[in-house]
Formats: structure tokens, sequence, C-alpha cells
């Protein structure tokens, strides 16, 4: 495998409902889970199925995505041969959802003419999914396909193809006189002269690109059927180590149908929330049916409900922040919100 | 190698016999702690936070999991390019194998490590305490007092003064006594097994010592009782704040409960002296809508159906509905089942514990479940350890 498959990762998507939460992240970098980010799924995904080079290509506001992957270590990728390569695209005012742009492929042909792996696989970054991708590449290689297409369950494309690489780098060079742009371009042309297959994937997979996805993909994962799919012992999701200690319930702490991640503190009640690395909840508030992000603060008596809060927020004591499952309320990383500022 | 001014040297071999099953396949230092931690994690990390970079690490009783857990050192910033963790098992030479038979031993027979690093100090340290310490302050007292060895001591209660090797000062914090396990102690700082020497005097006297017979070549029993002899500069570093040895069944589960203290001493939240440790990469403990949890602490990987209270939970932890957990230790990967009640225990690695068990102390004493326990007895298991 190591010699077979690149892993390729388009993290240049961006969606403008999910606007308040990727202002200053990548959309790859969205924490998801308590302690992950989106990104993981799917390079926990590659590196689980032996891919060994890993190219990402971010865009914009790749500082918390560059943060997060550092030198790949988390994931093994650190390695002499092959291991984590970051492309940024230099294309300043690339707005487009195009998954694999060839554009900014082309800015760096180099990686492709380099490896000697034959085969790649081109992915987004925002699936929630834990899938091995050797079955993929059997497929792919039985069937002869020129491009195989991952769809879902509902026969959904999940914008994942598999190619080889000879082919990729073809596309790429003669973008110009073809006309195609990226990969769906190629899938999708009616009368395209490729030999294009697609392979049903079973699994769970779901695709972030809204608030209410978000909310909803997040939510869900409280149901044991769920995430006992998506974290699996011998498929761990990996993700950035932060040294945090346990998590400490404290006398009169009231937790239920919760996911708590390490290194908080928790006084309080918190009920179907996910709850991040190094939250701090106070005495007697509650936080019910919400998304609390790393290193918030809740103080004494506050009352949460339907929340998704970024980052490294401050809920002073007795605030009161309330959404609806349809609108949850967002909180933008790093703001303070007040007894006084209720919503 | 480039000369370093400290190096320290954690005696790691220790064998911990009285933890019973805990050290029956791995050293004292392994010995999980505190939800997440091994025991050595306090000692190696508090070397990273105190800027010492160099720390051979001497093994000998089961070392395998605890060579294979330190690594090259990178979970506490120790792989480095000059220095960082160097695992120091005993070797043979061209005659005969040398077993570390005391501490100053293992220490003598690794002089050519630390002649690499032309040390001016060495810091020496156990493998076996719990506590957070700043060997920099302690190492800056050193030179002031311009001593050839300084002892970390901490105060203990009187009434216990005379379960450990206490120190006898003057009023400047020379040492003039050291007497072992007193029966009338004259003072009440105990010796933490925490040792400076400055390079010569460490060079001299383990040779010396190496070179008697009748020496048991430890540092307590034999070297330092002989530099007091020779009247050579000792002085005690106070040391203010948790630390505790953990070398029996009881002080290894009232360590782990003092950490559920809403004011605990040893503050493991603290971000500007974090205790490191090889991360389990787990997903976040799920807390089922049935569950309820108080006074605990509870580590990634744990799934919580029943009840926890006052109680420490490692990673990969199960406990299953309508089971009570109450004051107790449960360790890494150990699956309780349901309708369980375990009260006053420590539950090792990878047990598993089957619906309707009832584990509980009669007396004081704590339960150290074992495997043979729960094969031979019916669910109701009432068994002191």
């Amino acid at each position: 495998m190591r010699r077979k498959l690149l892993g390729i990762i388009d993290a240049t998507s961006y969606h403008e409902d999910l606007e308040d939460l990727i202002t200053h992240r990548s959309l790859a970098a969205l924490p998801f889970s308590g302690r992950y980010r989106v990104i993981d799924f799917v390079l926990s995904s590659m590196v689980n199925s032996g891919i060994r080079s890993v190219a990402i290509f971010p865009k914009m506001q790749y500082r918390s995505l560059m943060d997060h992957l550092g030198s790949g270590k988390n994931w093994d990728l650190n390695r002499k041969r092959d291991g984590l390569f970051f492309f940024p695209s230099s294309i300043v005012d690339y707005h487009e959802n195009r998954i694999g742009s060839f554009d900014l492929f082309a800015a760096n042909m180099d990686y492709f003419s380099r490896s000697t792996q034959e085969y790649a696989i081109i992915s987004n970054c925002y699936t929630i999914f834990n899938m091995n991708y050797k079955p993929i590449l059997e497929s792919h290689i039985h069937s002869e396909c020129d491009i195989t297409e991952v769809h879902n369950k509902d026969g959904g494309s999940m914008e994942m193809y598999l190619v080889k690489t000879s082919f990729l780098m073809d596309l790429i060079k003669n973008k110009n006189e073809t006309g195609y742009s990226c990969m769906r371009d190629v899938v999708r042309d009616p009368q395209s002269q490729y030999k294009i297959c697609h392979y049903l994937y079973n699994g769970y997979a779901v695709m972030i690109d809204s608030i209410e996805s978000y909310f909803n993909t997040s939510m869900n994962l409280l149901q044991p059927e769920v995430w006992k799919k998506l974290f699996l012992k011998d498929q761990p999701i990996l993700t950035k180590v932060k040294d945090e200690p346990p998590t400490k319930y404290i006398k009169g702490a009231s937790v239920k149908n919760s996911m708590v991640a390490n290194g908080c503190q928790i006084s309080g009640t918190v009920e179907n929330s996910i709850i991040s690395r190094g939250v701090t909840i106070g005495k007697g508030a509650v936080v019910r049916n919400s998304i609390i992000m790393q290193k918030c603060v809740i103080e004494d008596n506050c009352h949460l409900d339907s929340v998704i809060m970024d980052k490294d927020v401050r809920v002073e004591a007795g605030a009161h922040l309330n959404g609806t499952d349809q609108a949850p309320f967002v909180v933008r990383k790093g703001t303070k919100q007040g007894a006084l500022m209720n919503s | 190698m480039g000369k370093k001014k400290c190096v320290a040297m954690l005696l790691a071999g220790g064998k911990g016999s009285r933890l019973n099953v805990l050290t029956k396949d791995l050293a004292k230092p392994a010995v999980p702690f505190g939800g997440k931690y091994r025991i050595i994690d306090f000692t190696l990390s508090n070397c990273s936070n105190s800027g010492i970079d160099t720390v051979g690490v001497l093994t000998q009783y089961q070392p395998l999991l605890l060579n294979s857990y330190i690594g090259i050192g990178s979970t506490w910033d120790l792989d480095r390019k000059n220095g960082g963790v160097t695992v120091l098992p005993p070797y043979s030479e061209s005659s005969e194998v040398k077993w570390y038979t005391g501490t100053a031993s293992a220490i003598y027979q690794n002089l050519n490590y630390l002649k690499h690093y032309q040390p001016d100090y060495i810091l020496i340290l156990s493998g076996d305490h719990i506590y957070k310490m700043n060997y920099e302050s302690m190492l800056e007292y050193h030179i002031e007092k311009r001593a050839d060895v300084s002892i970390s001591v901490i105060e203990v209660p009187w009434i216990e003064a005379g379960r450990f090797g206490i120190m006898n000062t003057n009023e400047e914090m020379r040492i003039t006594e050291f007497e072992e396990k007193p029966a009338n102690p004259k003072n009440n700082l105990a010796s933490m097994g925490i040792y400076i020497f400055s390079w010569n005097i460490l060079k001299e006297y383990l040779e010396m010592d190496a070179r008697n017979p009748d020496s048991s070549h430890d540092f307590g029993k034999d070297v330092i009782p002989l530099l007091l002899e020779q009247k050579k500069k000792l002085f005690a570093y106070p040391f203010k704040g948790y630390w505790k040895d953990v070398g029996t069944v009881q002080s290894l589960w009232e360590a782990n409960m003092d950490l559920l203290k809403e004011d605990c001493e040893l503050d493991l939240f603290d971000p500007s002296w974090k205790i490191y440790s090889v991360n389990p990469n787990q997903p976040p403990q799920y807390i089922s809508p049935a569950a309820s949890v108080s006074e605990s602490l509870i580590n990634e990987g744990c799934t919580i159906e029943g009840e926890i209270d006052h109680s420490v939970l490692f990673q990969g932890v199960v406990v299953g509905k309508g089971t009570l957990i109450k004051d107790s230790v449960i360790m890494p990967d150990s699956i309780i089942g349901e309708n369980c009640c375990i009260e006053k225990a420590i539950v090792p690695c990878d047990v598993t514990i089957p619906d309707g068990t009832v584990i509980c102390s009669m007396d004081d004493e704590i339960i150290l479940v074992m495997n043979e326990m729960l094969s031979c007895l019916k669910p109701a298991v009432k068994q002191p350890y």
C-alpha cells in the first residue's frame, strides 16, 4: 500500500453557511466531537489504510490547520521518505467549491511527478467518516476504470476519487485543452471518453457544509450506535495531542448523555452536549443540547441551551444563552458573553 | 557530546513488591496513576519543566514496558540532538554481568555515561514518587550553599517521622546527622530520595564505595553516612508541596483519592507545569443518559452507564448499567459489567468483572482485585486484599 496510494486532501473548501465558525480557520480545521478537527477523519482514514504520503492543499486562513497538523507526527507522517506535504494555494481569488481543482494541482506538479505511488485518492476535507481505502483500490484495479468515484448509500457523490497518478497528471497537463477544471467536471461530463466507476460506501459518512449539518451531526454522535461506527479500536481517529489531565467531575456535577473530552472541570449540569478539551463549567451552570469548544469558561449559574460555542469564549456568571435546534445560537471565538447580553 | 551543566539520573529499577500484582509484569515506575499517567511521568515531566534535558533512566526489574513507554522521550519533550533520554540497563563486561545491587552501584556502573557529558552537577532521582518540583531551584540552592551534596527534604508529621530517613540539621540547614527510621526522631525533615551531587564528590565517593566489600552500595545506607563522617558539606533543601511515595496498595489508593479533593495540592490542571504522558488517543468519554458521575477523574475512551462516585477511571474503562463504583481506582481498559458494586478497590488493567459482582471491603483495607479472585468466587466477592 505504501508504494501504491497517494493521499490528496483538498482543504480549500468554504461554505458560507458556516461563516461564523470558519472566519478565522479553514473548514478543515473546524473542531468536531470534543477533541478532533474535521480533517482528522479523512487523514486518519488514509493513514489507517496504509497511505504514507499525504498532500494537503489549503487556502486562506490556514494557520489553525498548520498548527493542528504540525509535522504530521500525530499521524505518524513525519517520515524521511514521503510523509505530510502542504501546498498552500497562491491563487487568492479562488472561491468555488471544486474538489480537486487542477489549477491547484498544476502549481505543484513536482509532487506528483516525484511520487512513486501508482495511484492517488483525492478527497474533500469535511466528511465525517472512518473508511478503509484498500477495498476501493482493489475494486479500482480490478474493474480497470479510469476513475472510481466513491458514493454514499443514498447514491450521492462523496467527492472522493481514485485514479492512477499518471492519469491524474495527464488531466492536469491537458486541462486547457479538455476544459476540465476539477475531478467533478470529468465525472459529470456526459460525453466523457473515460471509464468512470462508482464505489458504494455503505458506512457512516456525513459532509459538514452548514451550521445545521454541523449541529445535527454532532448531536447524532451522542447515540452509541453512531459513535461506535466512527470510533473503531483498530482504526483510531488520530488528532493533535494536548497533554490535558483527565476530566474532573466536582461534587454537585451532573452529566448525562454527553461526550466530554479531557482537561475539563465540571461543577454544573451538562445534558445532551459535547464538551471539548479544557472547558470549565461552574457551579449551578446548566448546559443543554450544546457544543462547547476548547477552553471555554462557563461561569456559575449560566444557562445555555442549543448553543454552538467556539473556542476560548467566557460566559459570565448568570448569563442565559438560548438557541433552538433548528437555529442554534452560535458564539464566535474568543468573545465574552455577559449576563446583560441575554439573547 | 556537548558539555552539560546538570545531568539527571533516574533510578527506575524498583520492583515495588508491596504493590503485588500491579508490579508482576512491570516496574514500579510504570504503574498507572491518576487516571492517565504512569508514576514515572511525574519525575520526567519535572525534569522537562525544570529545563533538565539530559536524563539517564536506570532500569533493571521488568523493563520491557518501561523501556518502550519511555521510547526516545518525545512525550516529555526529551528527544534531543544533544542529550535527551537514555535508558541505561545493567550490562555485561568482559568478565561478568553486573546487576545493579544498590542505588549507588547503579550510578557507579554508569559513570561512563556521565563522563560523556562532563556535568558539573548530577541530580539523582527516584521514579517512585508523585510530586511536582522545580529541580532548577534546588540546583540554585546547591550552588548558593556551595554544597557538596544537597538532599531534598519534606516536613512530615512528627508521629510518622519514624517511618522515614530523617535529616538532622543545624540552623543553616546543614545536615549534621542522618537517621534511617529513627525510633525517637529528633527532627521531622524526611529525605525525599532526591540528591544533587557536585561531580567530583560523586565520582570520588562512588569509587570509594565500590571498593568497599562491606557496603550495600546504597546512597541512604552507605554513601550519605560516609560523606557525613568525612565532614563533607551536605545541605537539606526544604521542599514544600505535595509529595507521596506510592509504594503500597494503600498509599497508591490514597494518592489517587487525593486528586479528587477540590483544593488538591497536586494541581494537574496547571498549564505552566504540565504532567506529560503517552497519549492513548481515544475518543472523548461518553456519559450515558442513565449514568451519574460525581467527585471523580475520568479519562478519554471511557463509556459510563453506571454511577461513579469519588473514583478515578483510566482510559478505555467501560462501566455497565446499574453498577456503582465508589472510592475506587479502575485502571486502563478494564470492563465492569452491569449491576456490580465496587467499593474501596483498585482494579488493575484489562480486568473484566462479570455482571452482578460485588466487591467491597469489610474493614478499611483496600482491595486489589485479582483475576484469580474473580474466577474462583461467585458474584459476592468479599475478600480483603
